[in-house]
């Protein structure tokens, strides 16, 4: 992550927002100590009180809290007995995600597991078995947790308690699953009078648990993961120094010495997944098993029965978990990625797209990885070489609501070439600089495109759709592509028909100039994500570009990415433009940022009359920028955040009391619930900014 | 000069005229000259005497090429015309204009390599105006430059600018004109229009519901101070433009479609709607207006084998409608991010912004208005 001074102070003022104390309460200690750590790197307590102005005691306080959500890594010097903290701005700026990634989760996984991932971003990482208790008790109805709360000794959960219950009551408004589940409003006051609700079983909180773990979004804990990676790595160095007591010299001992850190690493990737791998095992988390149930229940968290891997989480109750914000990013990867599919193509291919996604995701635990990065082999090989799924893999994970005969426009079969809507493409396309346009093209020309290169299933499919369905077999503009938008449907149609009109959505996906899809092989698909997202960064530039600069400008930087430096003679003519507003306009996107230029005297006299002007984009430079001004942007909305709660703060305090919360309508004074109500606006607003901000952060940086 | 020279003269002119009649540029190297077969072979002195003539008779233009010599036919016509030069600055001057051809020569240039004193120049051009022989214009490149070019000749399209200029303006109207033209062709042949009966129920069962409040009573009990964790999303459908029903969509066609329509087609298009005033558009004209398209991510290539289609980017977010002017609605929903919605994203004074400083969120009047 690139830390600049306005991302420093984004992740201090996120951990304030999420983790700092009670707003009654004039200082949080949770925040002083991530914002010094950001700011003077690696430090121990007593540096950290001094700049601080906090006293050792809460600065111990602050930094348990942090590191019990992993905000700050430490590392203990056995020799000296010192123990130095440093910052992981990474899983700071993170939080500013965690509504994000509990909807992903809700709509994947069920409330439950929302609830659950809620409760662990509330405890840190927390032993299962504690992780269960709470849960039960606080999502149970409330006659439940009435006599649960006197035995509740953890020592953040009263901390929370207030704020979480709201957010929970609610559940999201747009969720589908908020008005047949009972866990959700269960708690909530509109269902108070609903108390003859079942509690909670533990075993379906044990078995959405393992769900979670098998599929990566929580994993178990182990002491490495508070160390830095790089520490952790010269830790292990170190200690396999030991086995060469006479130093590391030479090329095969060299050779040897990495081969041994190399193999402890793996270890340790190994070691981490070990949860994991076990509940993978249990076949009963195979996607496909999910649907089913999804199906049959209506509902993810309605038990099920079987030897689960909720038994084999029972058995080691003692297992320490967390959020894997890792595999979350992909999750959130995934959702965007499907948001510009809706964007570029249409709903229908989204859903399609989503699905292929979700399967080819699977094994995918995280969006990027570096020479850090800890993996196990097989996580390994799923990068080196790639995932890639079937047909029928696919439509096993479709939303069964998805109605894939629509979307695509319909054409008569003779304007179709299905040779090149079924062309295999076996390698990925290149990157080449910021020329994005054409690279596609000419990459498939030297990979030798033959025309026999194709798959040969689309039109097996269509041969038995056009013989063996007598239905249509009268017309040929109605056979060949059926999938007119204005077509009404047959209602059920097979589930060939309907593979191979998902396989149509899939095509399009492919020929799509942004290439979301590579039809990599026979019926077989994949998504290479760097050049992917590579896209998308211009696409979320040109936006920008285009919102502040209008077409023209959106013209001009275009032509200069494409063609490089260009003079002021040639830009106008090729943009069919006055020369004048083609020099406003590249002044303009100067100022801000978003293009460079260069001037090359044509004599030694360096008149401004007798200088050429060069203007053209310097990718990284932009991207960079507009990074930290996107970070900017969020410190601002939040720091407006912070002006508008203190102009407010006598109407919170009031609306604060525990006899008020919830029941504000009712027993707020008509001006102050007016005041109380716009308050709540302006702070929607503000914090929707600052998630749709993150959504730039995270197409330029982490996706 | 006897019979024999002035016969052997008038046979090599008509030999080279008849040699050039495909391409009254070409030019004629000794080489060349002597494979015509008009002057016996090794008699180089012959030749040598005869060019001299020639060019002295201004029939013979020299050229000066990289690798020597060579010549230009000049027509009797215009040959005679340096019979009407009287003055030897005339004859330099006129030499030069005629030699730039159409695409004129610049007075300050013509100055430089005469190296002659501005008013004799003035003087000699202000006589060959009056005869009629050359004819000052202007280019499109540099209004401000003082161009001369022969009388009876039109100048260069690149001096005018080709069709895009109308007196040696840009026609940013008739560009404009053309270029929705070109877009609806674009977008009529390469998508298909819905009427939507249908469109309506395939909304999305899975991606979140854009648009979609709450009433006002959970609203109001959703947070007080510090939000809980996911709170900070459900906001997110206040930003999203309650999305507009849309009954007529376009839609995408089928992959592996055929008939995306190319430049070829779409000048042909263009040509048959009778648009473009005058002389009908070239395709590379067509071609100018279809990359600006691209350029302004209206369109997009499309390879269908070994030919370039051209379709509309989005499709399902462009205005179904095909007549519109460019610029306004070309999509119903137009892209936005984070930092195009944010006050801070169009700040003037961002750079300035922070905290303590002369402006900062709290004071902000943007976000005042913003907020209101
Ligand atoms: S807070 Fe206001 S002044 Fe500061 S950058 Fe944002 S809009 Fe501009």
């Amino acid at each position: 992550m690139l830390v600049t001074r306005n991302a420093a102070d984004l992740c201090a003022l996120l951990v304030n927002e999420l983790y700092g104390q009670l707003p009654s309460v004039c200082f949080s200690p949770a925040s002083p100590p991530v914002a010094a750590l950001l700011a003077r790197g690696r430090s121990n307590v007593r540096d950290l009180a001094l700049h601080t102005s906090l006293n050792p005691k809460q600065v111990r306080h602050g930094l348990a809290l942090v590191i019990q959500h992993n905000l700050v890594f430490y590392q203990t010097d056995h020799e000296t007995a010192t123990t130095t903290y440093e910052a992981n701005p990474q899983a700071s700026y993170h939080l500013v995600r965690v509504g994000k990634i509990l909807d992903v989760i809700d709509r994947k996984y069920g409330t439950m597991a929302k609830n659950l991932v809620n409760d662990l971003l509330m405890l840190g990482h927390v032993e299962v078995a504690e992780l269960v208790r709470y849960h039960r008790l606080k999502h149970s109805p409330k006659k439940a947790k009435m006599n649960g709360e006197q035995n509740h000794d953890h020592d953040h959960n009263a901390e929370f308690e207030d704020e979480d219950e709201n957010g929970l009551e609610y559940g999201d408004p747009s969720d589908p699953f908020d008005d047949d589940s009972h866990y959700v409003n269960g708690n909530g006051i509109a269902h108070e009078t609903t108390e003859d609700v079942t509690p909670i079983q533990a075993n379906e909180v044990y078995d959405t648990l393992a769900q979670l773990i098998a599929a990566g979004v929580i994993e178990s804990v182990v002491a490495t993961m508070f160390q830095s990676p790089q520490d952790l790595k010269a830790s292990v160095e170190q200690e396999c120094m030991k086995e060469f007591p006479n130093g590391v010299r030479g090329a095969k001992v060299t050779t040897e010495f990495d081969t041994m850190v190399k193999s402890q690493i793996k270890a340790i990737g190994v070691e981490r997944a070990t949860m994991k791998r076990k509940l993978q095992e249990s076949a009963l988390y195979e996607p496909s098993n999910i649907k089913r149930r999804k199906l049959a229940n209506g509902g993810m968290s309605n038990g099920f029965a079987g030897d689960s891997g909720g038994s084999i989480l029972r058995d080691e109750p003692n297992t320490v978990v967390r959020l894997n914000f890792d595999k979350c990013l992909v999750e959130l990867r995934n959702q965007k990625l499907t948001e510009h599919v809706e964007d570029f193509v249409g709903e229908t291919t989204a859903q399609v797209f989503a699905a292929l996604l979700a399967s080819l995701c699977k094994k995918v635990y995280r969006c990027q990885h570096d020479q850090h990065t800890i993996m196990t082999e097989e996580e390994e090989e799923t990068y080196f070489t790639g995932v890639r799924v079937t047909s029928e893999e696919i439509f096993d994970h479709l939303s069964p609501g998805v109605d894939v005969s629509t979307g695509i426009g319909s054409a008569s079969e003779e304007d179709i070439d299905i040779r090149f809507a079924e062309k295999i493409r076996k390698y990925p396309p290149q990157i080449q600089g910021s020329h994005l346009q054409g690279t596609l093209d000419e990459g498939d020309e030297v990979l030798g495109s033959d025309d026999e290169d194709y798959d040969h299933s689309g039109e097996h499919l269509k041969g038995t759709y056009v013989n063996g369905h007598n239905g249509y077999h009268n017309s040929a503009a109605q056979n060949g592509t059926k999938l007119g938008g204005d077509h009404s449907g047959e209602g059920h149609s097979s589930r060939a028909e309907q593979l191979r009109q998902m396989r149509q959505h899939l095509l399009i996906l492919a020929e799509a100039k942004q290439q979301f899809v590579r039809h990599c092989g026979q019926n077989e698909w994949t998504v290479d994500f760097g050049p992917l997202i590579q896209q998308l960064r211009y696409v979320e530039l040109d936006t920008m570009i285009e919102d502040n600069f209008g077409r023209q400008g959106l013209r001009l930087t275009r032509i200069l990415r494409e063609k490089g430096k260009l003079d002021d003679k040639t830009l106008p003519a090729m943009a069919l433009m006055r020369k004048p507003d083609v020099h406003v306009k590249m002044a303009e996107m100067e100022m801000a940022g978003f293009l460079e230029v260069q001037e090359v005297p044509r004599d030694n006299n360096r008149a401004a009359n007798r200088t050429m002007f060069f203007w053209f984009f310097d990718e990284a430079r932009t991207l960079k920028r507009v990074l930290d001004n996107a970070y900017k942007s969020m410190v601002r909305c939040l720091e407006r955040l912070e002006v508008e709660r203190y102009n407010k703060r006598n109407v919170l305090l009031t609306a604060d009391r525990k006899d008020v919360q919830g029941k504000e309508e009712e027993k707020l004074r008509g001006d102050i619930y007016n005041e109380y109500l716009e308050f709540i606006e302006v702070e929607k607003k503000l914090l929707s900014q600052v998630s749709r901000l993150d959504d730039l952060v995270s197409v330029f940086q982490d996706f | 000069m006897d019979e024999q020279t002035a016969l052997l003269k008038t046979q090599l002119y008509a030999a080279c005229e008849e040699a050039c009649s495909g391409d009254p540029d070409r030019l004629f190297t000794q080489e060349d000259l002597t494979a015509l077969d008009v002057i016996p072979p090794k008699d180089i002195k012959k030749l040598l005497q005869l060019i001299q003539i020639l060019t002295n008779e201004r029939l013979f233009a020299p050229v000066h090429l990289h690798s020597g010599l060579a010549w230009r036919l000049r027509p009797e016509a215009e040959a005679a015309k340096y019979k009407q030069l009287t003055s030897h600055d005339q004859v330099l001057v006129y030499e030069i204009i005629d030699a730039a051809g159409a695409e004129g020569a610049w007075q300050q240039d013509i100055k430089r390599r005469l190296n002659v004193q501005d008013n004799a120049l003035r003087k000699a051009l202000k006589e060959l105006e009056a005869k009629r022989l050359v004819a000052q214009f202007t280019t499109v490149e540099n209004i401000s430059k003082k161009m001369w070019i022969k009388a009876n000749i039109k100048p260069s399209s690149r001096a005018t600018g080709g069709p895009w200029y109308t007196d040696q303006f840009l026609d940013e109207a008739f560009i404009e004109a053309l270029q929705s033209v070109v877009m609806s062709f674009i977008k009529n042949r390469g998508s298909y229009l819905s009427k939507g009966e249908r469109s309506a129920r395939s909304v999305s069962p899975v991606l979140p519901k854009k648009g979609v409040i709450n009433g006002a009573a959970s609203e109001a009990a959703v947070k007080s101070k510090k939000r809980t964790a996911d709170a900070i999303s459900k906001d997110e459908a206040l930003v999203m433009p309650a999305a507009k029903h849309r009954k007529t969509i376009r839609l995408p066609l089928p992959a592996g479609y055929i008939e995306y329509p190319t430049t070829e087609e779409i000048t042909a298009g263009i040509q048959a709607a009778e648009v473009a005033k005058g002389q009908p558009l070239k395709q590379e004209h067509v071609q100018e207006l279809i990359d600006v398209l691209v350029w302004d991510n209206r369109v997009e290539e499309i390879r269908m084998g070994n030919r370039i289609g051209y379709r509309a980017v989005r499709i399902a977010k462009q205005n179904p409608s095909l007549y519109s002017k460019p610029g306004d609605d070309d999509f119903w929903e137009p892209r936005s991010n984070g930092l195009t919605s944010v006050p801070c994203g169009k700040c003037p004074v961002f750079d300035l912004c922070e905290e303590g400083g002369p402006v900062w969120a709290g004071g902000c009047e943007y976000f005042d208005q913003w907020l209101a």
